[in-house]
């Protein structure tokens, strides 16, 4: 193994190998920038250039460039312009942006990024040593243990709703009902499409994310003066403080776990993951109420998650020859159409690909700190750009992103219309970050449970009899009576 | 006078205009790169096909050709897509024969007629659709699975997607083997893969390039085809016909097509080169490795082929009364 990974540095030190990987992780920030247009659009525009680099190494070293690369870019928007860049980083929004306000961008952002290298390192050490085990753990996830994670995911998104328990439940209900849109994942019959062909596969969740979020933000905004803006976006710190870490490192070590073992589940993995570690550190920490108000640990374990996820997700790929995600799929093609077959037989078939890959992810993830710190600056100087010049920018950026998925003009109309209802929501204080959540994490949870009582002939029984899901729904269980207790025994303080 | 000058000036501007356009009708085919349009995301079997095929296609097309994916409704909006652009060749149609034009129509009406509407160019491969079971499932071949499963209350298969060729498929397996055949729709080919490999459920159907890899590792094994004659990918496995259980179809066919109105010597332009490449020694062995048969066939022939395919899955739907809910 030692040999192995040896020879993969020799192979990712070369020259060529370098400048990819350096084209690859730059290219990777700045898709992950830039709102809509994602890794998975980009890697495939590039996929036929990649069969001109000639050899299968280089290019995937420069497609998983990429895609971990996006990864860190994501929670730039999130934190900036409260604008999700992926599912994965609509955590990030809530106390990212809120951070922001309060002109400790710069903070959130160093944070993020010295948060992504770490867990992207703990996420490749992972894969380097663990992964064929772990990826047979991956397949023991058959459509009940899905159903119980996802309920939890669910769970975790009612609660992020900041200050009523009732408005998160009214946005979780909304996104489920918008996740059902399109056609019936068992049964094949089409739900509330309107008639529309491009409705069928549902709603695309960056059309989504992009109207109810980057749209809906700048009309609000368009409210307000725009001098109010410039003073709200003073910047008080530029760089992470001693007291920042302090407060971050533990958060940052639990993301970076809690991201790699549910990131190597095929579908989901880093949405849920960063849902997870994002209440994870609000239980843990000694100040709850700070959640949802700036707290550096909202933004350093969700992030971190996010990105051991990414690297995790290579495992399934690797190892067992099964693409977790739309960007990992494109890698698959890439390396089948380059002769190469990814699968179980990859280590010994081409180990130059396998370890010169993983090889490559270690160099990435300290180009793309060593890329991304000092642009913490850049960064923070854009939020000083009016809001004027800023503002169509973004609605720039936003069409060509969703325009780019699909290549349909369709999807700009969709982001537009949910850009208004986002504004509405935002008028009457209904936060759309819970609503976002359910509509991805909802169609899942619908399949899942499906299959699983296709699976087991309509009992119900399945989801508690197989191990892993009945831990999960067990703990599920537990913790729901938990919450009941305590809130029935908390004395009624002075109700008002 | 002067005002006569001026209109002849116009008048002559004007011409000029289209003077390029007139040069342009009398160059020969292709004048700039041609699309390969798939109707599907990237890096699905479909997409994988037509991006070896454009990798090898600059040694025999005078242009590039380009792979533009434009997935949404199963297939119909890339194809819609296609349909209504300018029938010059230039816009094609990859997946001609994909589980939208030969089981879709039967469902529901689609915003185009796909034999109306489209002229077949070339059918580049089949996808067959393979039975699959796991190398340590308690049965190792037809009768042992179908004598297994007939004493479960239902036998259960990881498919694709709902009313797609391989589910359809397997409806009619499991009413031609009298199993209570359960089908659990995922959410693409990969996912179905999944899921067998997991061991989720009894068997899983998908098409060889989804599972070659699973059966080279010996994780998988192919029990049966349903095709009429064996596939070239796996030639190893039996037909389900061979093994005494009548179910055959075409699977998923995937086939160039040009927009109704194409001329045809464009029409023949193209299957001329898509011959050339199919022919290919290279090419062949690329589509070996990835687990697709390279299936040639020309204008005339591939057009009868998609209309007895598309027919054959209209009978299996009717008798057995397969609907949508």
């Amino acid at each position: 193994m030692f040999q192995g990974l040896a020879n993969g540095f020799g192979i990712a030190f070369s020259l060529t190998n370098l400048t990819f990987a350096l084209v690859g992780t730059l290219l990777g920030t700045i898709v992950g920038i830039l709102p809509g247009l994602g890794p998975a659009a980009t890697i495939s525009l590039l996929l036929p250039l990649s069969f001109k680099i000639g050899s299968p190494v280089t290019s995937i070293i420069m497609m998983a460039g990429i895609f971990y690369g996006a990864m860190y870019g994501g929670s730039t928007t999130s934190i900036l312009v409260n604008i999700p860049g992926e599912a994965a980083s609509v955590v990030t929004c809530i106390d990212g942006y809120q951070m922001a306000l309060k002109g400790r961008a710069g903070p959130a952002l160093g944070i993020a990024a010295i948060g992504s290298f770490i867990a992207g390192t703990i996420g490749i050490i992972g894969l380097t040593f663990v992964a064929p085990p772990l990826a047979e753990f991956a397949l023991k996830f058959g459509p009940p243990e899905y159903f119980a994670l996802t309920l939890l995911g669910l769970l975790m998104a009612t609660l992020l709703g900041g200050s009523s328990i009732v408005k998160g439940l009214i946005m979780v209900v909304l996104g489920l009902l918008l996740g059902s849109v399109g056609l019936d994942p068992i049964s094949g019959a089409i739900r509330f499409t309107w008639g529309f062909f491009m409705l069928q596969e549902g709603v695309d969740f960056v059309t989504l994310a992009m109207g109810m979020f980057g749209i809906g933000e700048i009309l609000i905004n368009l409210e307000k003066e725009l001098t109010t803006e410039l003073v709200t976006r003073k910047i008080t710190h530029l760089w992470p403080t001693l007291k920042d870490w302090a407060e971050s490192k533990w958060a940052i070590l639990r993301g970076s776990f809690i991201g790699f073992f549910i990131g190597i589940l095929p579908g989901g993995g880093a949405v849920i993951s960063s849902l997870v570690s994002y209440a994870v550190e609000k239980k843990f920490s000694k100040h709850p109420e700070e959640f949802g108000k700036g707290a550096i640990r909202g933004v350093a374990g969700p992030e971190s998650a996010n990105n051991s996820a990414a690297s995790a997700s290579f495992i399934p790929l690797l190892t067992l020859g099964i693409p977790g995600n739309a960007s990992i799929a494109m890698i698959f093609a890439a390396l089948l159409i380059q002769g190469v077959q990814p699968g179980p037989f990859l280590i010994t078939e081409h180990p130059d690909v396998f370890w010169g890959v993983v090889a490559s992810m270690y160099v990435g993830n300290v180009m793309l700190l060593i890329l991304n710190l000092p642009m913490v600056g850049m960064w923070v100087q854009l939020l000083r750009v009016p809001y004027a010049i800023l503002a169509p920018i973004i609605v720039l950026f936003c069409c060509i992103g969703v325009y780019s998925i699909r290549n349909t003009v369709f999807d700009i109309w969709v982001m537009g219309i949910f850009g208004v209802i986002g504004y509405f929501f935002r008028k009457v204080g209904m936060e759309p970050g819970p609503l976002i959540l359910a509509f991805v994490l909802g169609p899942i949870l619908e399949r899942s449970l499906r299959q699983a009582l296709l699976i087991s002939a309509g009992s119900p029984f399945i989801f508690f009899s197989r191990p892993i899901s009945g831990a999960l729904m067990g703990f599920l269980i537990l913790y729901i009576l938990v919450q009941i207790v305590i809130t029935l025994r908390k004395p009624r303080v002075g109700e008002n | 006078m002067r005002e006569e000058r001026k209109i002849f000036f116009v008048v002559i501007f004007c011409g000029l205009l289209f003077l390029p356009a007139l040069g342009e009708s009398t160059e020969k085919f292709p004048t700039k790169p041609i699309e390969l349009v798939v109707p599907f995301a990237a890096g699905g079997s479909t997409d994988v096909l037509a991006r070896l095929v454009a990798k090898f296609a600059p040694k025999y097309f005078d242009k590039p050709l380009v792979v533009i994916n434009k997935p949404g409704g199963g297939g119909v909006t890339g194809t819609e897509g296609v349909v209504r652009s300018t029938p010059d060749g230039h816009t094609l149609y990859l997946g001609y024969g994909s589980g939208h034009d030969l089981v879709m129509p039967h469902f529901q009406k689609l915003p185009f007629d796909t034999f109306k509407d489209l002229i077949p160019v070339s059918r580049l491969s089949v996808h067959s659709v393979v039975l699959i079971i796991r190398a340590d499932a308690p049965y190792k071949t037809m009768k042992e699975f179908v004598d297994w499963g007939k004493k479960k209350e239902q036998v259960t298969a990881s498919v694709s997607t709902k009313a797609g060729s391989v589910d359809i498929t397997f409806q009619a397996i499991g009413k031609t083997t009298g199993l209570k055949m359960v089908t659990v729709p995922f959410r693409g080919g990969a996912e179905a893969v999944t899921a067998i490999v997991g061991g989720q459920t009894d068997s899983g159907g998908n098409h060889p390039s989804e599972v070659i890899s699973h059966i080279k590792a010996k994780r998988l094994i192919p029990i049966a085809v349903a095709l009429e004659q064996r596939d070239s990918a796996i030639p190893d496995v039996p037909t389900f016909k061979e093994l005494g259980y009548n179910v055959v179809t075409v699977g998923s066919v995937k086939g160039v097509a040009a927009p109704k109105g194409t001329p045809p010597e464009v029409i023949q332009y193209l299957s001329e080169r898509f011959k050339k490449v199919c022919d290919d020694p290279e090419f062949v062995k690329a589509m070996k490795d990835i687990g697709q048969p390279v299936m040639y066939l020309g204008p005339t022939d591939f057009g009868k082929y998609l209309q007895a395919g598309f027919e054959e899955y209209g009978k299996l739907i009717k008798e057995f009364n397969i609907k949508l809910e």
